[in-house]
Formats: C-alpha cells, sequence, structure tokens
C-alpha cells in the first residue's frame, strides 16, 4: 500500500492522506459498527471538487473502490467500507457558500455539517426544516445521499424534498451539475433525484443547491400521555386525519422516555405507557388552532394527560433528549438494531399492533419511537445480551417486522437507507424487475463498480 | 486509581454514535475522525490496554492530543468516562517510558509542590525558553504572589452570615492575585469570614493532566490534611479546575483502599466555586450601578457543579446597569487546557481563533470567566482589540467600589 500514499500525496497533499492503522481504524465503520466493518486502504481528506475528480480519476484507472464518508453517523452501513480501497471524508468541504434570500436557497459544500447550516439560516430568519437526530454532526452530503429526514417529516418532507440541484463528481473524474436554484425545474431526466438516495453508490456529491423557507414565527411543545400504545398509535392516525398537521409527531414508549429523561428538565413522570411529543407551528393563530384541535381530539379520545410545555428551555431538552434517543438507548442495552418502516399512516395502529405481536411471539423486547407523523415508525430491537440465541431472535423480529411493514403498502426505509442492513429486503419490497433495474442505472453511473461497492442490494453493483 | 485495564469495559459501552464529533475541540479543528474521542479511547484500548497494536509515535499522538476539557464526557450518551480513561492512559504509558520530562517535572512536580518558590518560576521560565517555547505563550507572573497579600483570617464586615475556606489554586497565587483580592473583599463584604489556611499547595490537575498520580497524591494529601478538618461552612475556590480536582478527580487519583480516601468523602461535599457559593447564598446588599456591557465564557470545568455555569449570570445581572451579552457558543474551549497549548501551539491558537471571534462579535466591553487559564489565553488574544477579560469576583468587587482590582 505503500505506493498507493505515495500516489495520494501526489495528488493531493502530505495532510490530506492517512494511512497509518490508527488512523484507518476511525474510518472502519458507521454507527452500526457490530454490523460489519473493515478498515480502508487509505483516507483522502479532500478540500475542493477538483481534489475529489483527481482521486476519483486515479481510483478510476487502477479500479480501487471509493467510499465517499460524511460524520458516519448512520444507522445502515452505507459508509462502511466493506472492499476496503479508498475513503472520501468529505467533511473539510465544509463551506456555507451562499445564502440567497431573494431566491430562498442555500448553496453548501457537501462536508457541511447539518446544524452548522440551520444555525446560519436561522440567524436570517429563514429556515431549513429536514431535522435528521444526528444533526448535531451529520453532514449535508451524508443527508443528501441517503435522503435522511426526521421529525418534521410530517408536515415538511425530508431532505430530498429541499434539494433543488448538486454537483457530483463522476466514477471517471469528470464534475457535472445537475439541477440548480430554480424552484421549477422540468428539462431532461432529474438526476439531482437519483443522486439523493444514492447512497455514494452513483457520484460523490460535493455540493448541493438546497431550499429554504421562512422560519415559522411561533411554536407550541406539548406531550400527550396515552395509557397504551395502542391507544396513541390511535390518536397519530386520529390527528392525521383530523387535517392538522404538525411540524412534528414523535411516538415514544415508556422506556424511551426513562432513559431520554436524562436530559429532560424537569423529568417527566413515567405514568403512563406511551407518550406522543408535539410540535405544531406556524402564526400564533395558527398554533392557537392547532393546539386546540389537538387538545380536543384528546378529550373526545379519552386520552389521559396532555401538557403543553410552556417553557422554551424546557421543550429544547424534550427534543434535545429525542435527538439523543438512539445512544440513550445504548446506556442501558448491549445492542440497539433501529429499523426505520414507514407505512402509510392510517396504518399505524396495525404496524403497533403488529409488532407488539412480534415481540410478544418471539420473547424478544421490540422498543417503539417513531417519527409517526409520517408514519416513520422505529421499532428497535433491544438486545440486553449478545449472544447467538437472541441475536438469531433478532433477525428473526427484523424480517417479521418488515413483512408486516411492506404487507401494509410501506417502504423498508423511510430516512436511513439501505446500505449494508436492508439490502437483503430490497427485492421483498420493489420485487426483481426493478432492482435490476436499479442496478442498469447502476452500470451507467459507474460501470466498473467502484463507487461504495457492495451496498442497496446484495450481489454487488454489476447488472446481470 | 482505577488501573488503565479497568476501564476496558466502559471503553466497549461506546455506541459509536459519533456525536462526539459536536464535542471534541481537537477533532473539530483537525476535522479527521483519528482524534475524535471515539477512536482515541479506541486507540487505547488496543494499544495500551490488550496491546493487540503497537504503541507507535501516531498512537502517542492520538492520546496526546487531548486537551482532557471533559466536554466529550459531558456530551456521551453512553456515559463513557473518556477524560478519566485518557488520564489513566497517560500515567499507564509514563510508567512505563519513565516519566515527565525535565522541565515539565520542574514545573509540574517541584514548583507547584512548593509554594512560594518564586525564584524557582523565574528558573523554569528560563529553562522553558531554552526549549524553545516562547515567552509570550509563558502566563504572566505576579510581582506580589496573593499568598504576599492575604493569609490566615479576614472577618466579616457585619454581622457573620458563615465562614469559609477559601482555596487558592496556582492560577491565582502566581498570575492573578487580583482575584483573590476580589474574592476575599467580595465574601467579606457579604457578611462570610474567610480563612485562607498556610501550607496549600497546587490541587494536582495539572499533575494528573501528565498521568503523574504520584505527585498528584503528595499534593492531595497536604490540601486534605489542611482543609478537611475545618470547621467551616463551605470550601471554596475561584477556579473551575480546582473545583473540579476536588470534588470529582481527588477521589479517583487515589486507590480506593488509601486511608485519605474517607477524609475526601467529607471534604468534597463542602466544595464550591466561589462565585456558586454566593449566588446559592444571595448577595447580602446590592453593588453599585456599573454602566457597562459584559459577556460570560463558561470553563470547561463545569460539569462538577450543576449551578456554576449559571451563576456568574445570575450575580452579575444583580449589578444595577451591568448589561449581559450571551456570547454565541457560550461553553466553546478556548484551546488552552493548563499548559497544553505550549506544545499544540498551532493547534491551540486555531482553536482560540474561533473564541475570539465569538467574542469580537459579541461586542461586550468585559469578558468573565472562572478559569485563570482561560483569562490568560483568551486576555492574550484581546489585547489588540483591548477588551479586558476577568474573573466575575473582579468585576463583582469593582461593583462594590474596591479599587486595585
Amino acid at each position: 500500500m505503500k505506493s498507493l500514499h505515495q500516489d495520494l500525496i501526489r495528488l493531493l497533499s502530505d495532510k490530506q492522506v492517512l494511512t497509518q492503522p490508527e488512523d484507518l481504524m476511525a474510518y472502519a465503520s458507521d454507527a452500526t459498527y457490530y454490523y460489519a466493518s473493515r478498515v480502508p486502504d487509505a483516507v483522502v481528506l479532500p478540500v475542493t471538487s477538483e481534489e475529489v475528480a483527481r482521486v476519483m480519476k486515479y481510483a478510476y484507472e487502477k479500479e480501487i473502490p471509493v467510499t465517499p464518508r460524511g460524520a458516519g453517523s448512520g444507522l445502515a452501513g452505507g459508509c462502511t467500507p466493506i472492499n476496503g480501497g479508498i475513503v472520501l471524508d468529505m467533511k473539510r468541504m465544509n463551506r456555507l457558500l451562499e445564502i440567497d434570500h431573494d431566491n430562498m436557497t442555500a448553496e453548501v459544500e457537501a462536508g457541511l455539517v447539518h446544524r452548522q447550516f440551520t444555525r446560519a439560516v436561522e440567524r436570517q430568519g429563514l429556515f431549513y426544516p429536514p431535522d435528521p437526530q444526528s444533526a448535531a454532526v451529520c453532514t449535508l452530503g451524508g443527508n443528501i445521499a441517503t435522503r435522511a429526514g426526521g421529525p418534521r417529516g410530517v408536515k415538511y418532507g425530508t431532505t430530498g424534498n429541499y434539494v433543488l440541484g448538486t454537483e457530483v463528481v463522476l466514477a471517471d473524474g469528470s464534475i457535472i451539475k445537475t439541477g440548480g436554484k430554480m424552484v421549477k425545474q422540468s428539462s431532461g431526466y432529474d438526476i439531482t433525484h437519483l443522486i439523493a438516495g444514492s447512497e455514494g453508490t452513483l457520484g460523490i456529491i460535493t455540493r448541493a443547491n438546497l431550499r429554504l423557507l421562512t422560519l415559522p414565527p411561533v411554536n407550541n411543545t406539548m406531550v400527550i400521555s396515552c395509557s397504551s400504545l395502542d391507544q396513541a398509535a390511535e390518536l397519530v392516525s386520529a390527528i392525521i386525519a383530523s387535517g392538522t398537521v404538525p411540524a412534528m409527531l414523535e411516538f415514544l414508549i415508556k422506556l424511551a422516555i426513562m432513559v431520554m429523561n436524562n436530559y429532560i428538565t424537569p423529568p417527566l413522570p413515567l405514568d403512563y405507557e406511551a407518550y406522543l411529543l408535539v410540535d405544531v407551528d406556524g402564526t400564533a393563530r395558527q398554533v392557537q388552532e392547532d393546539t386546540k384541535k389537538i387538545k380536543d381530539i384528546c378529550q373526545d379520545l379519552g386520552i389521559p394527560d396532555l401538557r403543553i410545555i410552556e417553557d422554551p428551555h424546557e421543550a429544547a431538552s424534550y427534543w434535545e433528549a429525542r435527538s439523543k434517543l438512539y445512544p440513550l438507548m445504548l446506556s442501558i442495552m448491549k445492542r440497539v438494531i433501529t429499523e426505520d418502516i414507514t407505512v402509510p399512516r392510517n396504518r399505524i395502529p396495525d404496524f403497533v399492533r403488529g409488532v407488539q405481536a412480534i415481540a410478544a411471539d418471539i420473547a424478544i423486547q421490540i422498543g417503539l419511537a417513531g417519527h409517526s407523523g409520517d408514519g416513520n415508525m422505529h421499532p428497535t430491537i433491544l438486545q440486553p445480551e449478545i449472544n447467538d440465541e437472541i441475536n438469531a431472535k433478532a433477525k428473526q423480529a427484523i424480517d417479521r417486522i418488515i413483512r408486516i411493514g411492506l404487507d401494509l403498502g410501506g417502504t423498508i426505509s423511510g430516512e436511513h437507507g439501505i446500505g449494508l442492513h436492508k439490502q437483503e429486503y430490497l427485492e421483498w419490497e420493489f420485487g426483481r424487475t426493478q432492482v435490476e433495474l436499479m442496478k442498469r442505472i447502476k452500470t451507467a453511473f459507474d460501470p466498473k463498480g467502484l463507487l461504495n461497492p457492495g451496498k442497496i442490494w446484495l450481489e454487488g453493483g454489476d447488472a446481470e | 486509581m482505577k488501573k488503565i485495564e479497568e476501564y476496558a469495559e466502559q471503553i466497549s459501552r461506546c455506541s459509536h454514535c459519533s456525536y462526539c464529533q459536536a464535542s471534541c475541540p481537537v477533532f473539530m479543528e483537525d476535522i479527521v475522525e483519528s482524534v475524535l474521542p471515539r477512536n482515541r479511547i479506541e486507540v487505547i484500548l488496543r494499544s495500551v490496554i490488550d496491546k493487540s497494536m503497537p504503541l507507535s509515535p501516531r498512537a502517542l499522538e492520538i492520546i496526546d492530543r487531548c486537551l482532557l476539557c471533559t466536554n466529550c464526557t459531558q456530551g456521551c450518551s453512553s456515559q463513557v468516562p473518556i477524560d478519566d480513561i485518557v488520564i489513566a492512559a497517560r500515567s499507564a504509558i509514563s510508567m512505563q517510558t519513565g516519566g515527565l520530562s525535565g522541565v515539565k517535572n520542574l514545573v509540574m512536580g517541584k514548583m507547584l509542590r512548593q509554594r512560594g518558590l518564586t525564584a524557582l518560576m523565574g528558573k523554569a521560565g528560563a529553562m522553558v525558553q531554552k526549549v524553545g517555547i516562547a515567552t509570550k505563550d509563558m502566563p504572566p507572573l505576579a510581582a506580589k504572589t496573593f499568598d504576599k497579600f492575604y493569609s490566615g483570617t479576614v472577618k466579616a464586615e457585619g454581622e457573620t452570615r458563615g465562614r469559609v475556606a477559601y482555596f487558592v489554586g496556582c492560577g491565582t497565587n502566581f498570575m492573578y492575585p487580583d482575584t483573590g483580592v476580589a474574592t476575599v473583599n467580595v465574601l467579606s463584604r457579604n457578611g462570610i469570614e474567610v480563612i485562607i489556611p498556610e501550607g496549600q499547595v497546587c490541587c494536582g490537575i495539572p499533575s494528573i493532566a501528565e498521568g503523574d498520580f504520584k505527585s498528584a497524591r503528595e499534593m492531595i494529601e497536604v490540601n486534605v490534611s489542611i482543609f478537611s478538618d475545618l470547621e467551616v461552612d463551605a470550601i471554596v475556590t475561584d477556579c473551575t479546575s480546582c473545583g473540579m480536582m476536588f470534588k470529582e478527580k481527588f477521589t479517583k487519583v487515589l486507590e480506593t483502599a488509601d486511608p485519605l480516601q474517607e477524609k475526601i468523602s467529607n471534604l468534597t461535599s463542602r466544595v464550591w466555586e466561589v462565585t456558586d457559593f454566593l449566588n446559592h447564598l444571595g448577595l447580602r446588599e446590592i453593588p453599585g450601578p456599573m454602566d457597562s456591557s459584559f459577556t460570560y465564557h463558561v470553563p470547561c470545568h463545569r460539569a462538577w457543579s450543576p449551578t456554576v455555569r449559571h451563576a456568574p449570570r445570575q450575580i452579575l445581572t444583580q449589578i444595577p446597569g451591568a448589561e449581559f451579552r450571551e456570547l454565541e457558543n457560550p461553553e466553546r474551549c478556548c484551546g488552552a487546557a493548563g499548559a497544553f497549548y505550549m506544545a499544540h501551539r498551532e493547534l491551540s491558537e486555531g482553536i482560540r481563533a474561533h473564541r475570539v471571534q465569538d467574542i469580537k462579535d459579541n461586542g461586550a466591553d468585559l469578558v468573565v470567566t472562572q478559569c485563570p487559564v482561560c483569562r490568560f489565553y483568551i486576555g492574550s488574544a484581546l489585547k489588540e482589540q483591548g477588551t479586558e477579560i476577568v474573573h466575575p469576583m473582579i468585576m463583582l468587587a469593582r461593583a462594590y467600589g474596591f479599587n486595585g482590582c
């Protein structure tokens, strides 16, 4: 690998290439290190699109796999370099190039951290709604590559809905611009939205044009306590059916609140089985109306408790705690496998009942915490221990949960992407014909199969 | 102390969520995951604990490139005590490699263990210069150390509301006696009798940062023997790092069976940062007006008291006319971290530049912070623009009309 190191240094610089084992080990996986990990042969730290292009051209000639990487906080194994090769760490391409107030758009480099971007945008009274829970660290490039979302999906959609254009380095090192800052685009194939969600398999996203909204002036957070999971699920469906569109509508079981209470100040008493954490936003009048509507629905359904969180610090503590739920669960469990099945919202009660039945049947603990407002449930396999027996049960549970989600008309991933974890289920959702079509698209972009190989479907990158 | 091997289980609790990217100042400056706390403890696991990898120069560099600011530990959802792990690893390494370099040993060991040796301080300075550390990097030494101003007991003004023992950190004693003078006067004005025991030495935190537990234990023993038997309502310190050392690290530095442990547990419950203590008690009289704006740089070593970060805001906004302006990222590290900035000059200056920019953007007349090293390090970058940075007690003392601090 010495020649790889020297070649890459020649292309970039000494300080932008890592090949020592203590460095490489930091890039061996995403947050799902237990599922798969492999150290790459080199890590490259580009700061310009031209540098990315140089690396791609070199890798193309030498036929070296390249895996792009944002924060590495993913939950699907998407940036795990399972075939070794080069990891392109995009985090140093972190400039906010432009906030265009007149056009309500922004242009960013792919490595810009989500929260740094939203802070800058919000300082100008603007709003970038997609809110993956790892916003403190995750990059916008990674968000686009996975079409990441979060609680605000219910009202505002996810990353894919806000990408207007991209700059992409293709497998052979050529650089293309797709889309732009226009909000209407009707020419040619929509490459922008093929790149969005491609998980690094079609090209390296280096820049993006993102759409912005006006920051809602008022919001209101409330916690609704429900006597059972079923009741909470019925309430979600009832709120959506009523035409009220909350900004966020989170479904949380008691166990989730228990660990979140590390951050919630003051902690929420654990008197009920399930909770909905709701936020409504908009004009003062709209917020007032939506709040009243939700209160009325709760009354009609005999919901035991609804608390409006008046203190903004307290409300913020709920949302901060929610954003840390995944690592918090790991403070009490040895392993936590989070699925992100999304079902039509009127089927949430069926899905919740189905998951509970599977948990009882297999005798395994399954947590339910989801962005329920958009149908994106996170059934979470909770393993207090790691051993063959419980691992096998977990696998069985995941298979069955995915089957139920698909039977209800859902999708296997609402926001995490497929990566390594869900590739065996891709055909369950799409059928053979459509997966083959995806593979042909892959081949058109990446004839040598070098871009993040081994992801999305099981067999690798080539069309059969 | 806990041996590094005993941390293996806690290291394995790391969830790899990588949220420490948002809290580690070194990562944010380097933007490379090798120095991320997640990887730093993994390197420790493999090259110091299970030795599946050699303790290479790169491994040493990754372990060394940590400020011990504790921000990762504070933010870690899996509650991995990352700073303790780095400290224990450094201790294991220094035992393997034969301890500290000459200069560090002189400064950390002799000087801080023996107060009043100002001549030695000068000598250390000369040696530091010899090995290539610029004089502008050296903290300013006070012409008259705090222990020349006060020792013994300072009576409360008016009716006595309480009685405290004052632990005077090295920062205040050698660099900023004005903080000590302000602290004594403000406490006395507020009806608190202040005992400044003789013979106290460095709290030991610079030693544990180097993994030198032996020196640290000697210092702890001296300080514990002085402070544990005093009949006082509280032991106050003006320094958040000394406070953290007393409150959290003393017990961790010593063996579980160490006879000092019992005395330490009696002592820790009474340890307060002085601003926090006074805020808790409440001001007896509202100070005079002050027509200026101020902002607050929260020191990193704050997690040992849930209220220490609020105290300066709450107490100083009681000064009529004083306008508080919240900093962007009030808890952002300044990059100094004890003597870290001397050995990692470029890195620390990069971290500091963000902090200084926040302060410039904020535009307040005065910055307050409880950490003497933050005060020195940020202050030396603020000189050009003339913004002053002081301990909250100094701002309060001025509002009470004390001159000379």
